[in-house]
């Protein structure tokens, strides 16, 4: 999970290690996440979002298919 | 509240208030039990994926959003510095502080430097990109990779 200049720079890193092009994260999708995931984390009652929890989350932002599912069996 | 919740909390909070992973003995003292009860409440914190540890099966790698050892994303918030495990991570540090800060990393592939304002409502417009190689379904396979 990295951070990268441009589009371009991660088609060139993906090429360079020989790793398939994932979906992109704007900054503002990447902090929505870090909330989601993170707001409560230092309280009692904290937890992790649950399978169908991150389904949703992910598809609020636009992030959906296979790579965003957390039970998804398409990648063996 | 059930020892693994006081663990997990006197984990959390010492990573908040020092940017430092605590020892196991450090976490049995503040929580008043013994290491073996602690190691054991480690592995349920694991099993709940809120805690990483290292080989020895008691020092801490992640405690998400933080990281026990160096990382090249660095968050400093309120002057004090601390290690994210990832991108999305360095994120997560200020949202779980609740406190603006400033995120340090740099592209992957190219290496300029990132140095990030992030404001209680987030980052300013930016146009960097985050890029997660691994699927959803596939993080904590390998979550040190991931």
């Amino acid at each position: 999970m990295l951070f990268f200049r441009s589009e371009e720079r991660v088609r060139e890193w993906c090429a360079a290690h020989g790793y398939p092009m994932r979906p992109l994260v704007t900054m503002n999708q990447l902090w929505t996440l870090a909330t989601t995931w993170y707001s409560t984390r230092l309280q009692e009652n904290s937890r992790r979002p649950q399978a169908d929890e991150m389904r949703s989350i992910f598809a609020d932002l636009g992030l959906e298919g296979d790579f965003w599912d957390p039970q998804s069996d398409t990648f063996g | 509240m059930s020892l693994d919740t006081q663990t997990k909390l006197a984990i959390y909070r010492c990573f908040a208030e020092t940017g430092q992973r605590p020892s196991l003995e450090a976490v049995a003292e503040t929580v008043g039990s013994d290491v073996s009860s602690v190691r054991e409440a480690y592995v349920s914190l694991r099993a709940e994926r809120v805690l990483v540890l290292e080989p020895d099966g008691e020092s801490i790698r992640m405690a998400p959003p933080f990281s026990g050892v160096p990382t090249q994303h660095v968050v400093i918030v309120d002057e004090r510095k601390y290690f994210a495990n990832c991108a999305w991570d360095s994120f997560g540090i200020p949202a779980a502080l609740h406190r603006p800060g400033r995120v340090h990393s740099r592209c992957e592939q190219s290496g300029e430097p990132l140095s990030l304002e992030i404001g209680l409502e987030g980052p300013p417009p930016c146009s960097w990109l985050f890029h997660c190689l691994v699927p959803a379904a596939k993080w904590w396979d390998d979550i040190v990779f991931t």
